[in-house]
């Protein structure tokens, strides 16, 4: 009798034990499978251009030079060693605006910035995006678009 | 109960565990750590390192849209120094990729720059592999289901292991590098200037088909090959003809591995469509009447020879031409053996000129079954491939002994123990004659096998032996085949005594149109409704049909003859008695008035015709 109590006592331990163990690990499982699924839902890579290229040696741009790259759509611009990349994507519906020696103008709905992209008409509601351009180690000029930079901001050569 | 729940969850904690941390943790996010920390200490200043230190593991593509269908080239994920010089004396997959001036990079201002950049050319436009691959096994090809492996590099782990060391090395990339530079004599691409060089040569042309470069109509067509076909099969079907078909009649070219492997970057690089065409300019070309028409001697560069050359010069360079193009590779001359095609050691004593000028510029036309190609060779070549057969190969001390005799002349086609099996056997259509059926051997007079050795059989590959030969020689010869052979003695012959000589059916349309209804209806089923011995019972008839199309047995055929076959059949084959089964002398003249209908002689106007392209000289 005595025996049969210790033994169920003992067997009562053991099998909390296992539910407890049992539980955590489909508890554990659950929380992987939850994690992944959220992890899922950003793709880890898309078909567009890639965010970051090279767009040609410093030499390709003298000092002076203004030129819309239009296949990137971003507008080189380079005065002395001072250089710096300007998106041409117009900021209200996405037209690829157009390169002028006063600044930037948007065909579709005739937005227009001045030369550092800051709106000076036309429903654009926000300025140019400037990008962060550094020198890649073979020399080539690199431009990151997700990373922006402020206005102004120009990378010396 | 709950101990076994308890293992079980623990086993499905350990399944997700797995593939959350294969899912999520992958190598080339190591590979890309690795890089940034090396590069940060290699920075030149802060501002690089703080925007290194400002970039995390991620999927880097190159989304190349030039080159056929758009490629997504996600290589240097991995290979993310490709183009950091800093990198070039760094292990794979950090590894800068080399520079070189023969790709056509220069150095500028110290700095290397590429002509083919990454950015518009990817990765696998040169190396091939499966550019969307993230794993190092599946990106380089190596599965076996993958049809292009990093070209060169990668050899899969199903080829053949005595052709793996073959089929690496860099030169295999200039399969691609043709893709778009098509120039004929590429200095970047010798491997391929060679291979097409060779397939002219070692005359694959006159079988293969390559759009735009051949005609072939024999074998496989190889406008594609590269596309469908992987190097290892390529090499394969070179080196070993019947490695995967096992009546390809494709003979054994013996070439050194070189040219095995220039052949192979050759043929890896027909592709059907390339990069330097799109599909409308191909599609214009198709239509251009105007189609270039590149000759093999255009091709060899070879200058046209003067057919005015004096007979010896003539038989020299016959003799060269021999040896460059290979006819040795079927058939045999001297001590060269390709054991596909008839022996060419009397060959010139056997053979008119004309005969073998009009066999030469079309085969079939001697010889209807004939597998031989139409090589498309100038007038001038074929003059000095003839005078080097009739030259320099008299028939020199035959023996006299009959199983002599047999073994250096019958034994090639009719095989050593004279079952018709010899090695060139399967090759030659009519099939050389099965000298042990006695049923067939002994229903036959003596004479009639004394003439086909002595006059040959027309149409077929059995030569006229009697050119070389004397009349005891053919004597003896019959003899031997008799008596080892035939062995059995010679029975009573059956005199068909009431066919007559010459058809007594005279031909005229009702006869022939009365003929073919009766030829559809009995004989179609062996011997075709074309007449031309494919009928649907063939395939299972040792020796096949007769091809009643071929003019030159069937003009050579008595009436006698034929008769006797139709109505009382042919012991030893098939062919059944058809007076058994109620044919009539009419009948059986009609059937033969028919089958003369289908074999005209030649008309004047075809000798006029042959005479005026045969040869001007």
């Amino acid at each position: 009798m005595n025996n049969q109590n210790i033994s169920e006592k003992s067997g009562s331990s053991r099998r909390s034990l296992l539910t407890w163990f049992s539980g955590a690990a489909l508890a554990g499982s659950a929380a992987i499978s939850a994690l992944a699924n959220f992890v899922f839902m950003k793709p880890r890579a898309t078909y567009g251009q890639p965010s970051r290229y090279s767009i040609g040696r410093p030499d390709d741009f003298p000092s002076g030079t203004r030129v819309s790259l239009d296949q990137r759509r971003v507008c080189v611009v380079r005065e002395g060693s001072k250089l710096a990349v300007i998106s041409t994507i117009c900021t209200h519906l996405g037209c690829t605006v157009g390169v002028s020696d006063t600044g930037f103008a948007c065909p579709c709905h005739g937005s227009r910035y001045d030369q550092d992209g800051n709106v000076v008409g036309g429903p654009a509601p926000k300025s140019l995006t400037w990008y962060q351009v550094s020198l890649a180690p073979n020399g080539d000029l690199e431009v990151d678009t997700n990373n922006a930079v402020s206005q102004g901001t120009y990378y010396n050569l | 109960m709950k101990l076994a729940l308890a293992i079980a969850s623990a086993i499905i904690l350990i399944i997700h565990g797995i593939v959350f941390y294969d899912q999520f943790f992958h190598q080339w996010e190591r590979h890309q750590t690795a890089y940034f920390d090396q590069a940060r200490t290699q920075a030149r200043n802060d501002a690089e390192r703080a925007e290194l230190a400002g970039r995390s593991p991620k999927i880097e593509q190159i989304i190349v849209t030039q080159f056929g269908e758009n490629r997504v080239d996600r290589c240097s994920t991995c290979h993310l120094a490709i183009d950091d010089p800093r990198f070039k004396d760094h292990f794979e997959p950090l590894k800068t990729h080399p520079y070189s001036a023969a790709l056509g990079d220069v150095q500028r201002n110290g700095h290397w720059e590429r002509r083919h950049k990454f950015n518009d050319f990817g990765c696998t436009v040169c190396h091939d592999g499966q550019g969307r691959g993230l794993e190092a096994a599946y990106a380089h090809g190596e599965d076996e289901h993958w049809n292009d492996p990093l070209t060169g590099y990668i050899t899969q782990a199903a080829w053949r292991k005595d052709f793996q060391p073959h089929l690496k090395g860099k030169e295999y990339m200039e399969a691609n590098c043709a893709q778009c530079h098509t120039e004929e004599n590429f200095a970047g691409t010798p491997h391929v200037n060679r291979g097409r060089q060779l397939f002219f040569q070692t005359n694959c042309y006159g079988c293969h088909k390559i759009d735009g470069l051949s005609e072939g109509t024999l074998a496989p067509e190889l406008t594609e090959a590269g596309h469908k076909f992987k190097i290892d099969y390529l090499w394969e079907s070179i080196v070993e003809p019947r490695a995967n078909l096992a009546t390809s009649f494709m003979p054994k070219f013996n070439l050194n591995d070189e040219d095995v492997k220039s052949l192979v970057i050759f043929l890896k690089s027909r592709r059907g469509v390339n990069y330097a065409e799109t599909s409308l300019a191909r599609y214009r070309a198709k239509l251009s009447p105007a189609k270039a028409e590149i000759t093999p001697e255009a091709a060899l560069g070879l200058a046209a020879k003067t057919p005015s050359a004096r007979a010896a010069d003539l038989a020299s360079q016959g003799k060269q031409l021999f040896e460059d193009r290979a006819c040795a590779a079927c058939h045999k001359l001297g001590d060269k053996d390709g054991g596909i095609a008839p022996d060419l050691s009397f060959e010139g004593s056997l053979k008119d000129e004309e005969w073998l000028r009009e066999h030469f510029r079309t085969p079939r036309s001697r010889v209807p079954d004939s597998i031989m190609p139409a090589f498309r060779f100038s007038d001038a070549d074929f003059a000095a491939l003839t005078a080097y057969l009739e030259s320099g190969h008299p028939p020199q001390n035959l023996p006299s002994d009959g199983a002599e005799i047999f073994k250096t002349l019958c034994s090639r086609c009719h095989g050593e123990k004279g079952d018709g099996l010899g090695k060139t056997a399967f090759y030659l259509d009519p099939a050389p004659r099965d000298l042990t059926k006695v049923a067939f051997m002994n229903s036959k007079p003596e004479e009639r096998f004394l003439r086909s050795i002595k006059d040959g059989v027309p149409g077929t590959s059995m030569p006229a032996w009697g050119k070389v030969l004397s009349e005891a020689q053919t004597q003896t010869v019959l003899r031997y085949v008799k008596t080892a052979f035939v062995k059995e003695p010679q029975r009573a012959l059956k005199e068909h005594t009431n066919v007559p000589a010459a058809n007594p059916n005279p031909s005229s349309r009702d006869s022939i149109a009365q003929g073919e209804r009766l030829f559809l209806q009995r004989c179609a089923g062996c011997h075709g409704l074309k007449a031309d011995g494919k009928g649907p019972n063939s395939i299972d008839i040792v020796p096949r049909p007769r091809n009643l199309r071929n003019r030159w047995f069937v003009n050579n055929l008595s009436d006698h003859r034929a008769l006797a076959s139709i109505l009382y059949g042919v012991q030893g084959t098939a062919m059944p008695s058809w007076i058994d089964y109620g044919f009539t002398m009419k009948d059986a003249g009609d059937l033969l008035n028919y089958i003369r209908s289908l074999n005209p002689a030649p008309r004047p106007a075809d000798k006029q015709l042959a005479s005026l392209t045969s040869g001007t000289h």
